[in-house]
């Protein structure tokens, strides 16, 4: 309509409230680019004005009615057709009729439920957003707000270490301990790795994060494994007896909470690849699951206390492994070689080595 | 990166030229950036220029060259953060202390992760306990030998002005500066809760340094380990250019001020000793061990010295343990012998306890070469002399050991010209030098026994020594026991001949040696004279075993002593009533000892001759009974020997003229006596081989007859036989063919005749005579070819002609005609 120049056209501004105090949080969009939404947690309400301005003064614009909707759904990269809504809340703002002026309509979606992370991978991708529609007899107006929303964990009741003994008969013993199996998203991994037995001539040692995704069910399942860091932490070949120590900050990656089957769509879960690499280039590595949870900030405002705390749930996500049961299953016992690594680029704050740079260059994964 | 880490010089040079190109552009980068505030930026080019430490390509000196460069440049950024940490303290240290753990690379994330610590523990003193023991636990992750051993280098640099060095026990209730609780997560799993900010003492220092020290070792042995054994040579070369890098740990231990005694006798040592012990690398523990020695103080040393050779005993067979040791008692003996230093404290038996550690080293080294055992005794006699010189029973102990560990080893005899024999004769010369006193040596009672073990050149060196020590000391032999226990045990081999040939001896050599032998009897010396003859007497017997070889240089010096000795028995003689019959006994003696030198081959008559001359002017001298026959049998053995022995006519000559003038000093003799003496004189000079030694053997003859005395005590003046004599001389010299010596000779008769005249015997000569003798000079000398000798001739001749004109108005030369 507006195209035309005839009638009556408007926009529409959402604003939320409290927006002073409310922090943003980035996210990735579906191409990789970073944007910075209003963050909420599962549980806050979501309130705020819709704000309605004509364009033409003085002429009125007809409306079969106005309507917000907070939503939240999965989107699957290969099935752009089928957008899953997880959630829809609805709220009328006007019956049908006229507007001659603009207008303001609060709203106000009170303590809604958001179970889910907003999260942006490489084949799925989980958004909420508001969306403010004047239905109009040709074309609707409508108007969309991304918001972000983080799921909060509290401290896992159970959270042994992990702890293993590994290796290849003859050649290379190695006992590896990392401090926890979950850790929060700002936490630290600390740990060891015990040599026992050192039959090769190892170059270096690094651990990195690999991040599994998993999108879709049955044949239709596809897995993305992306490594989030890579630090090495061991340089030149180690004796018997000797003990390397481990101390990788999560903080400075960009990772997201553990995530599985999310609503049967997706899951995203966590790996530590421990990787030996030898003179001969070989790499032997070991990896482990971790879980990756977000734990709440300390203090926290008092009006959103009385207002509506944000939901922690605990992590239970999947059942953490038992440090004692796996050295005696074989398939956990040995190392597994592999002759190519998959390596992302690291969003690391720091800058990233030249040898990995190279590594990311030959895989034409940039 | 490829294994072999080595690349020839020229690629070395140019790889480390392109490194420190890219250091430099780097470092230029990050020092611009920390102009502009943007520390971020700066971090990423600190990162990059730490990465060409990465490499595996540098040779160890040109990976230090590398290392220089690098942190060098680091400095700019240590003292950037420095002022930062001083604008806004707090929290921004810790945050800081994390950033730089995201480096992927682990060399440059650790040599970050040291710079800002160091400036964190600068900012929080607080946090130095955690701070150090999180660093050194961290570089763990390097266990590359050469980068890990730079690493920790720099490590132990940049902390050396915050290791703690207080000694104040720590206030656990009331931490000081205590960490933010982000830092505190991410510190290690390693430090304990309750210990969280504190400042640390100095045991958190040692702990610190020592723990470093034990994973530098670790690495630095480990380079011994790798790659190909031929190479090892170069490994090794590699490695003891790097010790230092180990070694400075322990000089940071020693320079932390509240490591004392106690603490270095708790925690030091034993934690460096467990370390250096459990390496079982050899260059490692000779290095170290040595550096213990060089780096700690001689107090801590000595409180100490147990543990610390207890350690020396557990050390590898390779290790040159001796080395060590011997440092370390040098290092005590300067200690002790420091002028303003305490001395060895009197409760630290300090010989013992080497002495018996050592024994255990020895035991527990089945491979020790022997050189190295007698230097480890060489060592102990140094201790012993130069921390307790009056301890003699020290040195002989040593030497007792000295001879067990021989015995052991079923060793009989020891080469002087191989490590052992070196060694050996540097441990039995040092008491020699030191007390330059044979007399303390005798006191030893092993020395000969550890003298018996060398062989003949060696005992040599030690006698020729222990002779000369003698000699440049005076030291006086006293004793009859002394005198046989130095020639047949400490000279012996100077004084036998142990059926030696002596061609295969230098004679310069040996005539040296001979000569030191007779110069030492004149050190043997007894202030009683009866002690003297007992000692001259049992030299002479030794002596004489040496051979005809030796006793023509040491019987010599034997009969000259007993002379000396008559002489002081004949001074004596109102003390010692047997004073003569002793003085015969010693003639008997010097005669005994000159014809056993007539009779030994190779010595020459001219020798023994004198020595019957000096010994018939000697008894001629001393009026004991019968002195009288003593001197005519002495004299005639001159005789038989002129006879006899003396074949050379200038021998001839010289040997009659010695008899004469012997015979013309003496007074002992009776007419009955002296009237064949004297005539054998004129008959001998008479029927010499030449013309002109048979004139001047007469001419001196002719003194005999004038001025030789009898006992009566009356000069013979007998002008007949004088006159004879002289024209005996005449007649000879008129038979010479030669005009120049025929002058010559007039000329020495003209003499004799003016002399003898102008003495009184005018009833024989008169001065016609003279005259004409003067006629006969003057006609010969124009017929005589000019020449020196003529010229002397002719002056001698114009001087006695000057003399005789002064006298000639005198009524003596009444008609003398010149």
């Amino acid at each position: 309509m507006a195209l035309f120049g005839f009638g009556q056209s408007a926009d529409i501004d959402i604003v939320l409230d409290g927006t002073q105090t409310r922090p943003l949080a980035e996210i990735k969009t579906e191409e990789g680019k970073k944007e910075k939404h209003y963050l909420y947690y599962d549980g806050e309400s979501v309130s705020g004005k819709v704000n309605i301005s004509l364009r033409k003064a003085g002429s009125r614009l007809e409306h079969q009615g106005i309507k917000i909707e907070f939503i939240g759904l999965i989107e699957l990269y290969y099935d752009r057709g089928n957008h899953h809504e997880f959630t829809s809340i609805s709220k009328e703002l006007a019956r049908p009729g006229d507007l001659i002026q603009n207008t303001s309509f609060p709203f106000e979606f009170h303590n809604v439920e958001k179970p889910y992370e907003s999260y942006t991978g490489a084949n799925v991708r989980l958004r909420y957003f508001l969306r403010v529609t004047i239905v109009r007899r040709l074309t609707d107006t409508v108007k969309e707000m991304e918001i972000v929303v983080h799921t909060l964990s509290s401290y896992p009741d159970m959270n042994s270490s992990i702890k293993m003994e590994v290796g290849i008969e003859d050649c290379l013993h190695i006992e590896f301990e990392y401090n926890k199996s979950k850790y929060h998203l700002k936490d630290v991994i600390v740990g060891k790795i015990y040599f026992l037995l050192v039959r090769i001539k190892i170059k270096h040692m690094e651990i990195a994060i690999i991040k599994r995704e998993t999108t879709g069910a049955g044949p239709n399942t596809f897995t993305e494994n992306e490594t989030i860091a890579k630090y090495e932490i061991m340089d030149g070949a180690p004796v018997r007896g000797e003990s390397i120590p481990i101390r990788l900050f999560l903080a400075g990656y960009e990772l997201t909470p553990t995530m599985k089957d999310i609503n049967k769509k997706f899951s995203v879960r966590y790996y530590l690849n421990l990787v030996l690499v030898d003179e001969e280039e070989r790499r032997y590595f070991k990896q482990q699951e971790i879980i990756l949870w977000r734990k709440g900030e300390k203090v926290r405002k008092p009006v959103q206390m009385i207002q509506s705390p944000p939901v922690e749930r605990p992590v239970t996500l999947s059942t953490p492994s038992s440090p004692q049961s796996l050295p005696e299953q074989d398939g956990e016992k040995n190392f597994t070689r592999e002759d190519q690594d998959q390596v992302n680029p690291l969003p690391l704050p720091f800058p990233v080595n030249k040898e990995n740079v190279a590594v990311c260059n030959s895989d034409g994964e940039q | 990166m490829p294994a072999t880490p080595l690349t020839p010089g020229e690629d070395q040079e140019k790889l480390l030229d392109d490194a420190v190109a890219v250091v430099k552009v780097q470092a230029f980068q990050m020092k611009r950036m920390l102009d502009k505030d943007k520390l971020m930026d700066a971090l990423k080019h600190a990162s990059n220029m730490l990465g060409e430490l990465r490499t595996a390509l540098l040779s160890p000196k040109n990976y230090y060259e590398l290392y220089m460069a690098v942190t060098t440049e680091l400095c700019h950024l240590e003292i950037y953060l420095l002022d930062e940490v001083d604008e806004h303290k707090g929290r921004k240290m810790s945050d800081l202390y994390e950033l730089v753990q995201y480096a992927g690379n682990i060399i440059p994330r650790l040599y970050l992760l040291i710079t800002v610590g160091l400036v964190y523990m600068r900012a929080h003193p607080g946090s130095r306990k955690d701070i150090l023991k999180d660093l050194v636990e961290m570089c763990r992750g390097v266990q590359h030998p050469l980068r890990g051993l730079f690493l920790r280098n720099y490590l132990l640099q940049c902390t050396r002005n915050v290791l703690p060095d207080s000694d104040g026990v720590e206030d656990t209730q009331n931490p000081q500066n205590p960490l933010s609780p982000d830092a505190r997560d991410g510190l290690l799993m390693y430090t304990r809760e309750s210990e969280i900010g504190m400042p640390g003492t100095v045991k958190d220092s040692v702990d610190f340094v020592l723990a470093n020290f034990g994973e530098m070792n670790k690495l630095w042995v480990r380079m011994q380990h790798q790659g190909h054994s031929r190479d090892r040579e170069r490994r090794e070369k590699e490695r003891q250019e790097l010790r230092l890098l180990v070694g400075t740990n322990l000089v940071r231990l020693s320079q932390l001020d509240a490591v004392n005694l106690d603490r270095y006798k708790k925690m030091v040592l034993p934690g460096i000793l467990e370390q250096v012990v459990s390496c079982r690398d050899p260059i490692a523990q000779e290095y170290l061990m040595e550096c213990i020695i060089q780096v700690f103080p001689d107090e801590f040393h000595l409180q100490t010295l147990q543990s610390f050779l207890k350690s020396c005993a557990e050390l590898r067979q390779q290790v040159n343990v001796k080395t060590v040791i011997i440092s370390l008692i040098e290092r005590l003996a300067a200690y002790a012998t420091r002028v303003d230093g305490p001395g060895i404290p009197a409760n630290i038996p300090l010989f013992e306890i080497f002495s018996e550690q050592i024994s255990t080293i020895i035991q527990s080294r089945e491979e020790m070469p022997s050189q190295d055992i007698i230097a480890l005794q060489v060592a102990l006699v140094n201790l012993a002399i130069k921390c307790y010189k009056d301890r003699i029973d020290y040195i002989d102990l040593v030497l007792n050991k000295t001879a067990e560990i021989f015995a052991r080893q079923g060793i009989k005899s020891v080469q002087s010209d191989t490590p052992v024999g070196k060694e050996m004769l540097k441990l039995l010369r040092m008491p020699v030098d030191t007390y330059n006193d044979v007399i303390t040596l005798l006191k030893l009672e092993n020395l000969v026994s550890c003298l018996d073990m060398l062989d003949v050149k060696g005992r040599k060196t030690m006698a020729i020594l222990i002779a000369n020590n003698m000699i440049d000391n005076e030291t006086k032999l006293t004793t009859t026991d002394q005198v046989n226990t130095v020639l047949s045990k400490l000279l012996d081999v100077l004084i036998q001949a142990e059926g030696e040939s002596l061609d295969s001896v230098d004679i310069e050599d040996f005539v040296e040696e001979q000569n030191l032998v007779a110069r030492l009897i004149s050190l043997m010396q007894s202030d009683s004279p009866d002690d003297q003859y007992s000692i001259l007497n049992s030299a002479r017997k030794l002596l004489a075993n040496g051979g005809p070889d030796r006793i023509r240089f040491t019987l010599p010096t034997i009969v000259f002593q007993f002379l000396q000795l008559a002489g002081r028995y004949s001074q004596i003689r109102e003390e010692d009533e047997k004073w003569s019959k002793k003085v015969a006994k010693i003639f008997q003696h010097v005669h005994q000892t000159i014809s056993a030198l007539t009779k030994a081959e190779g010595c020459s008559a001219d020798l023994t001759l004198r020595l019957y001359l000096e010994a018939a002017q000697a008894a001629d001298r001393i009026d004991f009974a019968d002195h009288e026959t003593v001197a005519y049998e002495f004299l005639s053995q001159a005789f038989s020997l002129l006879e006899e022995e003396v074949s050379d006519s200038k021998a001839q000559l010289a040997a009659i003229t010695l008899i004469i003038g012997t015979l013309q000093q003496m007074s002992c003799f009776s007419e009955e006596s002296h009237a064949p003496l004297r005539n054998q004189c004129a008959l001998v000079a008479a029927n010499l081989l030449k013309k002109p030694d048979q004139c001047r053997a007469v001419s001196t003859c002719a003194h005999v007859f004038w001025s030789g005395k009898t006992n009566s005590g009356q000069e013979l003046r007998d002008g007949k036989r004088v006159a004879e004599c002289l024209k005996k001389g005449l007649r000879f010299a008129s038979q010479c063919m030669d005009s120049g010596v025929q002058a010559q000779l007039f000329c020495e008769l003209l003499n004799s005749y003016v002399y003898f005249f102008e003495k009184g015997n005018v009833e024989h000569i008169k001065v016609d005579t003279l005259n004409q003798l003067i006629a006969k000079i003057k006609e010969l000398m124009p017929t005589v070819e000019k020449c020196d000798e003529v010229e002397q001739i002719q002056a001698h001749f114009e001087r006695t002609l000057e003399r005789l004109s002064s006298k000639k108005g005198e009524p003596l030369y009444e008609g003398l005609t010149l």
